[in-house]
């Protein structure tokens, strides 16, 4: 029943859902702190919350009788940042197999749906939100190089179960783009043995990756037949994979594709563009190579990490950080994503690295609030500070891109939102254990 | 050595008129090992006399000067006469020389010749290269496996490839006929496949072709005909250094036996160690220099004379091999593109560069007077190898020394001078007859004697030289493909001038006084300095203050805006390491972190780059004890040895919990944690053992000079250390339980943690770790990747800040070191800590932690000036380094850096051009690259 009311009401009725969740909620209001829109300039003034949704903001918006005031004075109000590409809720330990749930065995699982697997208790959820994230897009992965491995799901960072934390089930499709790999694996250089280990011949590698994409290509073909029979009334089994699929051809849902090498961003958006696929390109290492190409066809990019290794031995050493600037330069939309769990909540840093290479610090932060969920179609009601939006709110000392800053209150789906977590009750804990002294 | 050319098959009798009864004794022998089921041979070529004249030839004698018209007499195979004015013998069979060039036989200086059971694989070129895969050593079937130095692991050294040498071998005719008569032939399985063995590649028995059995001991670094220890060049490195010890020890130890066993315990016979109590030199692996300068200090150690085989990148290493004088035998298959390769790759620097000035590495050795050889090596065929000295000749080695290389050169490497290498009276009648000059392109080499006897050489007529596109060759004669004017635009550009090699590494600037001024400085032990200078000189802080005086000779850096603090020491790195984990034995004290330090790596670069001066280069944890650690100052250019930070104690890595119990393939002890303290403790106990066995020979020493010492035992040796409180100790621990185990062994044998590394749970036993007195080394943030570090919290470093352990914030990782001040400022967030403790956290803390406090750590007067010009606060996402100073020398710019960047890719696509000139629309990639430097400058900030 899920699949198909989602397939056919699509995101709206969920975000209703979502709403309802919060309508018993008490009326909130942060007087006195200098909000920061994101959309439009920071003013000092008020905003109020009710059932969910920013009722009101500005500088003379007024507190409601009843609300509960949460005095801002001196601080800032910010949208609550948003992981654009992680693991939240479906992992645990990553070395624990059995607390892992990402990734399912076969290439093709395009029906399946992160959210299905998000454990509303993990340990990670407190933690990241902690530091300001109050809402990611979880990904699911595995499968071959060439692939749809699953469907990610956009959900709140607090919630007594998935259906509260629910923002877009169905958010993007995953798909695995197959890389062209002359190097299978490695012993560095070629010491002898009559050249490099491990290399194989590039018409091989290329042999291999048209096969891939072929495979590909059948799949949406497919999804494309069954959608037409299937509105064409003809009685033919329901299949899962299928149903998903034409979600994707039908222009419903994004296709989200992790490539990081020009030559991988190019091959893929040349895909997307003959498929008639709509693509947000994730990781893009080497987006900045190919930054007039995606901001000729308007592809979005979710970049992450940026604090990372440049990809060739001789590369400047700050490619990595200077790519969001040069996308961003380029006209590029772009966000940032950690593609992690455990690590969602240094979001900030990802987007903080480009600021000194040449990223503005408003774009950083647009790309870490607005931008994502501009791309995934609920920029009218998430990212910002606007009335009628979603309230995902964070209150600070400073900027939520600077490490220093302490996150002060927590408001996630209009609902101020415990700080604590397993971290800080360990802290608290031990740091309460009574001196031992150095003789005992 | 006996040196039979006798062959007393019936198709043979050719060899056997005029022999000796000397040789029978030999001839028994062969006839008892004759071949018992094949059918007797018929001959297939004709028979001739073994005593000839070559006259009229044009004779390149290699040992003096050319004879433009002579006679060359051969007797019995030898050479009986050489001259201008010879007379030819009556007994003799004259071949017409009129217009031939004869020269001494070509050496082959490394091969498997004989040894078939590799065909089709050639002997492997130099290079130890990487460790093992971690997984490729679980026991497969059939290989024996080996739980330490004293299972022998690989070890054949009694083995010789004189022994079972298959004259069958259809390589020895193809080398012939490329012109080759002898060939050094190499066992090539294991660690010590064995003795390498000079061989003639004549057609009789396999023994009549061996002219030294026992030349050298080759070395593989890299084996898998045994699974277990060593299984990384960790290992390897402490391997074949424990055997040469053993074998010294084992030496001595005979020798007193033999002088008088009376009274003595008999000693163990080890026909491992039999064979090294004469040692012989060591053929050693190396193809750059990192590689070579690691043979070189090795086989010193080892206290044998090395021969190095690889070398294709020691022009790279020449000075380092002038200065040592040890010889290098060079593979001739020159690194070249693949063929078939990916037309989008970028090739790294050192790989387009190897494919550019490799054949420039003969000439340039012989430039500074070092001894090479040649050896076919990963050529496809030995025919190929003349064209490959071509190359070398085209790249300035002139062609007389390149000859010699191939000859008298080989043979003086090879100590066999005195019988080959040369046409000289008396020498092995070893001879090339060519028809024209040797190394010219088209000639054809039409006769090859070996031993005294003339095989005829076997040409196919439609035998088109089988050529590859490489360095020097240019483009084959027919090209034809699309893009033929941009080959030729190559090819002419093949013979220019080489592609000059932009300076990719060492220190930007040398200035005996900096003066930097007008930044605030962040001295850690002595506040923060508003508006302050420094001054650098000789490498030193000489002051730090306000308004300081420029000295006249001084630099001057105008920091105004700037922060600047102490170099960032990382306590805890990996990276500059071509090895991590000796991970076969749960005791691997024996290997050393600085056996295998990569100076190449350009993780280097990118550390200085984010303020790193100083790091900790610890071996890996899957070891209760793991190997001995490099401090290393990051001295971006260095050798190996320059790299390592003088002065720093020693040190060696311990591991517990996760990572050492794991289940392995064969089981390993410990399985548990229980398991993990007592390897450490039995390891103790055996290190007391062998510290009492050294003091009691020094008693002994006292009364009799010629007390026989304790084996050296590297493991128990570096063990030792520990107890003597000499090296320092830094373990891997997350849990609290086993932190707190650990501490009490150590005081159960009297020593002290340097440092708990990781201890992710430290902030529950922070006042025992205190009370202990070891330092902390944790990650800012890490957690929850396994179940050890589930209650890991970023708090950590901050709470056993306040309960007075010395905190450090480590990496752990290439990546995260490069912004280990924005882990340090994490503290101020998670902990509260100040920004001076915050800071600590990264300099001065860790130099404690690695009691180099002394040197590094914080800004004063007398210390390194290793620094770092930061413009935006450390402590915050705005901090970048501007310049990185080591020693007072500046390792990073961030200005001079794109200069640098600019000079690499220009040199890159230089060479790309170059050596992929049919590459399809290649300039895309380099237009790619361009691109990037075009926008690099617009975020210019």
């Amino acid at each position: 029943m899920r699949a198909l009311r989602s397939s056919i009401l699509g995101a709206a009725a969920l975000l209703l859902g979502a709403a309802a969740a919060a309508s018993a909620q008490e009326t909130l209001a942060i007087r006195g702190g200098t909000v920061h829109p994101v959309t439009g300039p920071s003013y000092v003034g008020t905003v109020v919350i009710q059932g969910g949704r920013i009722v009101a903001a500005g500088p003379n918006a007024t507190v409601p009788a009843g609300a509960r005031v949460i005095d801002a004075t001196g601080l800032h109000v910010y949208p609550g940042l948003f992981d654009a590409g992680s693991q939240l809720g479906l992992t645990e330990i990553g070395q624990v197999a059995v607390t892992n749930d990402m990734r399912e065995l076969g290439s093709f699982n395009p029906h399946l749906q992160a959210r299905t697997a998000v454990h509303p208790a993990s340990e990670h959820i407190p933690v990241t939100r902690a530091n300001g994230i109050t809402h990611t897009l979880s990904l699911p992965s595995g499968g071959g190089s060439g692939g749809f491995p699953g469907q990610g799901s956009a959900f709140h960072l607090a919630g007594w179960t998935i259906e509260e934390m629910d923002i877009l089930p169905s958010a993007v499709m995953v798909m695995n783009w197959p890389t062209i790999r002359t190097r299978t694996f490695g012993f560095g250089f070629g010491f002898g043995f009559g050249g490099a280990g491990g290399e194989r011949s590039f018409r091989e590698a290329m042999e291999e990756y048209e096969r891939a994409v072929h495979q590909l290509e059948s799949w949406l073909d497919a999804a494309r037949d069954y959608d037409r029979a299937v509105r064409g009334g003809a009685r033919i089994p329901r299949d899962l994979r299928l149903e998903a699929l034409a979600r994707v051809t039908r222009g419903e849902m994004p296709v989200l594709a992790r490539v990081e090498t020009a030559r991988d961003i190019r091959n893929v958006v040349e895909f997307a563009e003959k498929q008639g696929l709509k693509l947000i390109v994730a990781g893009a290492a080497e987006g900045y190579q190919v930054a007039d190409l995606l901001a000729e066809k308007g592809i979005p990019v979710i970049l992450g990490p940026t604090q990372a290794l440049p990809l060739g031995t001789d590369r400047p050493y700050d490619e990595r950080f200077t790519n969001p600037g040069k996308l961003h330069a380029a006209g590029v939309k772009i966000a940032f994503a950690t593609f992690n769990s455990a690590y969602s909540r240094s979001l900030p840093y990802e987007a903080a690295q480009a600021i000194p290479f040449g990223l503005p610090r408003e774009e950083a932060l647009r790309a870490v609030t607005i931008n994502a969920a501009e791309m995934l179609g609920i920029g009218d009601k998430l990212g910002s500070i606007e009335v009628g939006k979603i309230a995902n709110l964070i209150v600070t000392d400073g900027d939520p891109l600077e490490i220093t800053t302490q996150i002060r209150h927590l408001i996630i789906n209009g609902q101020e939102t415990d700080m604590r977590n397993r971290h800080l009750d360990l802290y608290e804990k031990y740091r309460s254990r009574p001196a031992r002294t150095a003789t005992e | 050595m006996s040196r039979s050319i006798m062959d007393l098959r019936p198709r043979s009798g050719r060899w056997g008129r005029g022999r000796t009864a000397a040789w029978l004794a030999t001839a028994a022998a062969t006839l008892a090992l004759a071949a018992p089921a094949a059918a007797q041979e018929q001959p297939t070529w004709p028979t001739l006399p073994p005593n000839f004249a070559i006259s009229g030839a044009r004779i390149v004698p290699v040992s003096g000067p050319v004879i433009e018209r002579g006679t060359i007499v051969v007797r019995e195979g030898v050479i009986a006469a050489v001259g201008a004015n010879v007379s030819v013998p009556a007994d003799a069979w004259v071949i017409d020389g009129a217009g031939l060039t004869v020269y001494p036989g070509l050496i082959d200086a490394f091969t498997t010749l004989g040894h078939p059971e590799r065909r089709g694989a050639q002997p492997a070129a130099g290079g130890p290269g990487g460790g093992f895969g971690a997984g490729g050593m679980a026991a497969a079937s059939g290989r024996s496996h080996s739980w330490g130095p004293e299972d022998r692991p690989g070890t054949f050294t009694w083995r010789t490839a004189a022994d079972g040498l298959d004259a069958g071998d259809d390589r020895i005719t193809r080398w012939r006929e490329a012109g080759f008569t002898t060939a050094l032939s190499t066992l090539s399985e294991g660690i010590f496949p064995g003795q390498a063995s000079l061989i003639n590649l004549g057609d009789g028995r396999s023994r009549a072709l061996v002219v030294e059995p026992y030349v050298a001991q080759r070395i593989n670094l890299r084996d898998r005909s045994y699974s277990g220890y060593p299984g990384a060049l960790l290992g390897s490195f402490a391997y074949i250094k424990q055997l040469y010890f053993d074998a010294q020890h084992y030496h001595q130890v005979w020798t007193a036996y033999e002088r008088d066993p009376r009274g003595k315990t008999r000693p163990e016979y080890d026909p491992t160690l039999e064979p090294l109590r004469t040692p012989k030199p060591v053929l050693f692996p190396a193809t750059d220099r990192k590689e070579i300068v690691r043979a070189i200090k090795t086989a010193g150690e080892m206290g044998v004379p090395v021969i190095i085989y690889g070398g294709q990148r020691a022009y790279e290493a020449v000075d380092v091999l002038s200065a040592s004088r040890a010889p290098i035998l060079i593979d001739l298959n020159w690194p070249k593109p693949n063929r078939d390769g990916d037309p989008e790759a970028e090739y790294d620097l050192a790989t387009l560069r190897s494919w550019e000035h490799s054949p420039s590495t003969p000439a340039k050795l012989h430039q500074a007077g070092v001894r090479f050889a040649f050896y076919t090596g990963g050529l496809r065929t030995p025919s190929e190898a003349r064209a490959a000295v071509r190359a070398a000749i085209e790249a300035g080695l002139p062609a007389d020394a390149a000859l010699r290389a191939m000859t008298l050169g080989a043979a003086e490497i090879l100590g066999v001078a005195n019988r080959m290498g040369s046409i000289e009276v008396g020498k092995i009648a070893n001879l090339v007859i060519a028809d024209g000059d040797l190394f010219a392109e088209g000639t054809k080499i039409r006769k090859v004697i070996v031993d005294g006897r003339p095989f005829d050489v076997f040409e196919p007529s439609s035998r088109t030289p089988a050529r590859r596109v490489s360095a020097g060759e240019g483009q084959g004669a027919r090209g034809g493909q699309g893009g033929e004017a941009r080959q030729g635009d190559a090819r002419t550009e093949d013979k220019a001038a080489p592609v000059a090699m932009a300076q990719d590494r060492g220190p930007y600037r040398d200035d005996p006084v900096t003066l930097i001024r007008n930044a605030t400085i962040l001295t850690v032990t002595n506040g923060v300095i508003e508006g302050g200078d420094v001054l650098i000189r000789n490498g030193k802080i000489a002051a730090v203050g306000r308004g300081l005086d420029a000295p006249r000779n001084a630099t001057v850096v105008d920091a105004a805006g700037m922060y600047v603090t102490p170099g960032i020491i990382d306590a805890h790195s990996h990276i500059a390491a071509d090895a991590i984990n000796e991970g076969s034995v749960a005791v691997s004290a024996m290997t050393g972190m600085k056996d295998v330090i990569d100076p190449n790596a350009i993780a280097i670069y990118r550390a200085l780059a984010g303020g790193v001066t100083t790091i900790n280069l610890l071996h890996g944890s899957a070891n209760p004890i793991g190997g001995r650690n490099a401090v290393l100052k990051l001295r971006w250019g260095a050798d190996a040895d320059g790299l390592i930070f003088e002065g720093a104690p020693e040190g060696i890595k311990f591991a517990l919990g996760e990572n050492t119990k794991r289940d392995r393939n064969p089981p390993r002890y410990p399985n548990s944690r229980m398991g993990v303290q007592d390897v450490i403790r039995q390891a103790f106990i055996e290190a007391q053992q062998y510290m009492k066995e050294w003091e009691d020979y020094e008693q002994r020493r006292r009364r009799d000079k010629n007390a026989i010492p304790p084996r050296r035992d590297l493991k128990l040796e570096t063990l030792a250390q520990i107890l003597r409180g000499e090296r320092l100790v830094h373990a891997h621990s997350y849990r609290s339980d086993e932190i707190l185990q650990l501490m009490r062994v150590a005081e159960e044998f009297g020593f002290r943690l340097a440092t708990l590394q990781h201890v992710l749970e430290g902030y529950k036993v922070a006042d025992e770790i205190a009370a202990h007195g070891a330092g902390a080394s944790t990650f800012s943030d890490w957690w929850a990747y396994k179940v050890e570090a589930y209650d890991a919290i970023p708090y950590n470093a901050a709470l056993m800040t306040e309960r007075g352990v010395v905190v450090s914030i480590n990496s752990d990782d290439a990546e995260e070191m490069r912004h280990l001040n924005q882990e340090a400022a994490k503290t101020m967030k998670w902990g509260g800590l100040s920004e001076t403790e915050a800071l600590k956290l990264v300099t001065l803390n860790p130099a404690i932690q690695l009691r180099i406090q002394d040197r590094v750590g914080s800004i004063e007067v007398g210390k390194d000036a290793d620094l770092v010009v930061w413009k935006g606060h450390p402590l915050s996402m705005e901090g970048v380094p501007q310049k990185v100073y080591i020693d007072g020398k500046l390792y990073f710019d961030i200005e001079l850096d794109r200069e640098r960047q600019a000079a690499i890719r220009a040199e890159k696509e230089a060479l790309m051009r170059k050596h992929l000139p049919g590459r399809g629309g290649d300039t895309r990639v380099v237009t790619e690259a361009a691109a990037g430097a075009v926008s690099d400058q617009e975020v210019e900030r």
